[in-house]
């Protein structure tokens, strides 16, 4: 009787530890009222930044306290891996920092159970401080209000390998514009190298669909919609990649870090990238960085895709006007600007870009795509929507490569996607 | 014992019945997520994957070990060394481990290059989803070896010499001996073995996950059951009641794989 036992202990453990961390929450709101003295003790929680950014952090909240005498700001970083895991945990726990930084999608599920606040109701004197698209970037679909201060944007040109242009027979200083000229390239490349070498290594996301001009929501929000001909359009394209190479074979299961490396190891051709990513190049791949081609994000909308981060107060909060004061100390043009000269990213506050350290060229290559992506930011777009939870990129992304693999058709497996992904959509809430 | 396994434990059957998500409480639903199970076709993927585990890494942990237990049970100079070696990976982290098969396996990894030199050509190990399924085996296989191992090697202290001394003196041979005195020695040791590792294998995590990424290889067709679990009832947007029942159904399926086992073991017995 042994056996069965602790064989019995094991599997209750195995059965409840991945749902150990899941709580329940309730839609208690609260007042939006976040007037009266800025003081008491507030939480701040970043996303995996204390490594590299702790002496700005900790200069940041000593200004606040300074500048709020009565306040305590407690800093607190979470890794990036099982960062939705955390907030999750904490939110149904009711122990949710006063101020989190989010990304828009993150927010999406706290508004929706009433923890996050409404910044157009508590916050709305702020509003004009901000880029609108960036400040509209926490909206969510089927809600009134915005529930995040815009923080960071980020955006990134393509990459390619000259080496391996030159190779293949092709003009290393005309990289591909348009996706016909791309995917021109990108077979021409296959086709020479013997299948040897992909120009792209992943399968299309939600932002490749938006980029290519696919509508990927309704206009209510309700309902996904890339499964129109535009999106079968981009499907048929990648899979005619995918058959020839061109896509790299492994793709199916690539993650933007496998895909990178394969950049860096020069087995793929092109991959979007940022400023920062230059830095890598130099140190872990200086052979490819003194070929390292530099064009702009392919769209047909004539819009790139940008990452937006935000930093959220909670809707609980026992020190509102506090916890809206930082979280506007924080995103605000002095520290975003500050922020954004130790590493590459972009203030989302009106007027930021304007700066000289955005528009005037030093002849560096950093510089280079700095201007060109702040430039680019102007009209950029975030064309992941906010209720585009984790499931439903799993279900895209399993539907897409039953495509490529041939399983299905590109117009089945879009239509399947948006099926399911209407489904959890509804489920949701 | 009460806070950390009963509470959660009762709490995951109790919400298998609800359609909780992650922030929002749920409401009862009776068997409706049960019912959804049945036309969910991952959850059909997860379950044949589970099972393809057991069928695939049980047999090869019962009788790996054993015979790597009587290879390192002998009093040879050195011997120790290797002890030491087969237990290493035991004690290795899987993420380290998980990542270095993954470099080996790589399109471009190790064992590819050595394939295209001898001829073979490359081989898809992870984007095939038969062979990143049988890689993650292998992994399995590779790193349980030294801790069944251990389990065995002690087992094989206990069997006495005097009879692997009187079975040579009436002229059995080595396998001869293995099948009439090593085996029916062990045996409860490999029926343990056997329980303890279909349970491991059936809720097997690490090793898919790593080698075939969160999405469970190419279109999720490498998705097991625990991972089901993981991908559908975590995160802000969690469905908790849906990923209750799946759970219901991983521990119901290991209660019934070790009763299989001890039933097994008690027919011979008998």
């Amino acid at each position: 009787m042994r056996i069965p036992r602790r064989a019995l202990a094991a599997a209750v453990v195995a059965l409840v530890l991945p749902l150990s961390a899941c709580g329940s929450g309730s839609d208690d709101s609260g007042s939006t009222d976040a007037s009266g003295k800025v003081e008491g003790d507030i939480t701040f929680q970043t996303w995996n930044l204390r490594a590299n950014f702790k002496p700005y952090f900790e200069g940041l909240v000593a200004d606040f306290e300074k500048k709020y005498p009565g306040t305590h700001v407690k800093w607190v970083d979470q890794p990036a891996e099982g960062y939705a895991d955390k907030i999750s945990a904490d939110a149904a726990g009711g122990t949710l920092p006063d101020v989190v930084n989010v990304s828009p999608d993150l927010v999406a599920p706290l508004a929706k159970a009433g923890l996050a606040l409404d910044l157009d109701k508590a916050a709305a004197k702020y509003k004009k401080e901000y880029l609108p698209g960036a400040w509209a970037s926490h909206e969510i679909p089927g809600m009134e209000g915005t529930y995040a201060f815009p923080w960071y944007l980020n955006t990134g040109p393509l990459f390619y390998n000259k080496s391996l242009f030159k190779e293949a027979g092709l003009d290393a200083s005309k990289p591909p514009k348009t996706y016909d000229e791309l995917f021109d390239s990108a077979l021409e490349l296959a086709d020479k190298s013997d299948g040897e070498v992909a120009t792209l290594a992943n399968v299309p996301t939600i932002e490749d669909f938006g980029r290519y001009g696919v509508e990927l929501m309704n206009e209510e929000g309700t309902g996904f919609a890339f499964n129109d001909a535009k999106g079968v359009e981009l499907l048929t394209k990648y899979k005619e990649l995918f058959d020839a190479k061109a896509l790299d074979p492994q793709a199916l299961t690539a993650t933007p870090e496998s895909s990178g490396k394969k950049f860096l190891t020069g087995a793929v051709a092109m991959n979007p990238g940022s400023a920062l990513d230059l830095g890598n190049f130099k140190k872990q791949a200086p052979n490819l960085y003194k070929n390292i081609g530099i064009t702009d994000q392919i769209t047909s909308t004539g819009k790139v895709n940008m990452y937006v981060m935000g930093v959220m107060v909670n809707a609980r909060t026992k020190q509102k006007p506090a916890a809206v004061a930082f979280a506007h100390f924080v995103t605000d043009a002095q520290n975003q600007m500050s922020f954004a000269k130790k590493v590459a990213i972009f203030p989302s506050t009106a007027g930021s870009l304007d700066d000289p350290y955005f528009t005037e060229q030093d002849g560096t290559d950093e510089t280079r795509v700095r201007i060109a992506a702040a430039k680019s930011l102007t009209n950029a777009v975030n064309y992941t929507p906010v209720l585009f939870s984790e499931q439903m990129k799993t279900e895209l992304r399993n539907n897409v490569a039953k495509a490529l693999q041939g399983k299905s058709s590109p117009k089945e497996a879009l239509d399947n996607a948006v099926k399911a992904c209407d489904r959890l959509l509804r489920q949701q809430g | 014992m009460g806070v950390f396994i009963l509470y959660p434990f009762v709490s995951t059957v109790v919400n298998a019945f609800t359609d909780r998500r992650t922030l929002i409480p749920g409401e009862f639903v009776g068997l409706a997520n049960f019912r959804e199970l049945l036309h969910d076709e991952m959850f059909w993927i997860g379950l044949r994957n589970s099972t393809l585990y057991v069928v695939g890494v049980v047999p090869a942990l019962v009788l790996l070990p054993l015979l790597l237990a009587l290879l390192v049970q002998k009093n040879i100079p050195g011997i120790a060394f290797f002890r030491s070696a087969f237990y290493t990976p035991v004690v290795a982290s899987i993420v380290v481990v998980g990542l270095i098969w993954v470099w080996l396996l790589d399109e471009r990894g190790l064992v590819n290059s050595l394939l295209e030199t001898v001829g073979v050509g490359r081989v898809g190990f992870l984007s095939d989803q038969w062979l990143l399924l049988l890689s993650a085996m292998t992994v399995t296989v590779w790193k349980g070896l030294g801790y069944y191992m251990i389990i065995y090697l002690a087992a094989l202290a206990n069997v006495p010499r005097e009879l692997h001394e009187a079975a040579a003196v009436d002229g059995a041979g080595a396998v001869r001996r293995f099948l009439t005195v090593t085996v029916p020695a062990v045996r409860s040791t490999m029926v343990l073995v056997g329980a303890l590792s279909s349970v491991a294998a059936f809720k097997v995590f690490s090793e898919v996950y790593l080698m075939a990424g969160p999405d469970g290889g190419p279109a999720g067709e490498d998705t097991t059951l625990v991972m089901l679990v993981q991908r559908t009832g975590t995160g802000l947007t969690g469905r908790v009641g849906y990923a209750s029942a799946i759970s219901v159904v991983v521990f119901v399926v290991t209660v019934a794989l070790m009763l299989l086992v001890l039933r097994a073991d008690r027919k011979e017995d008998a």
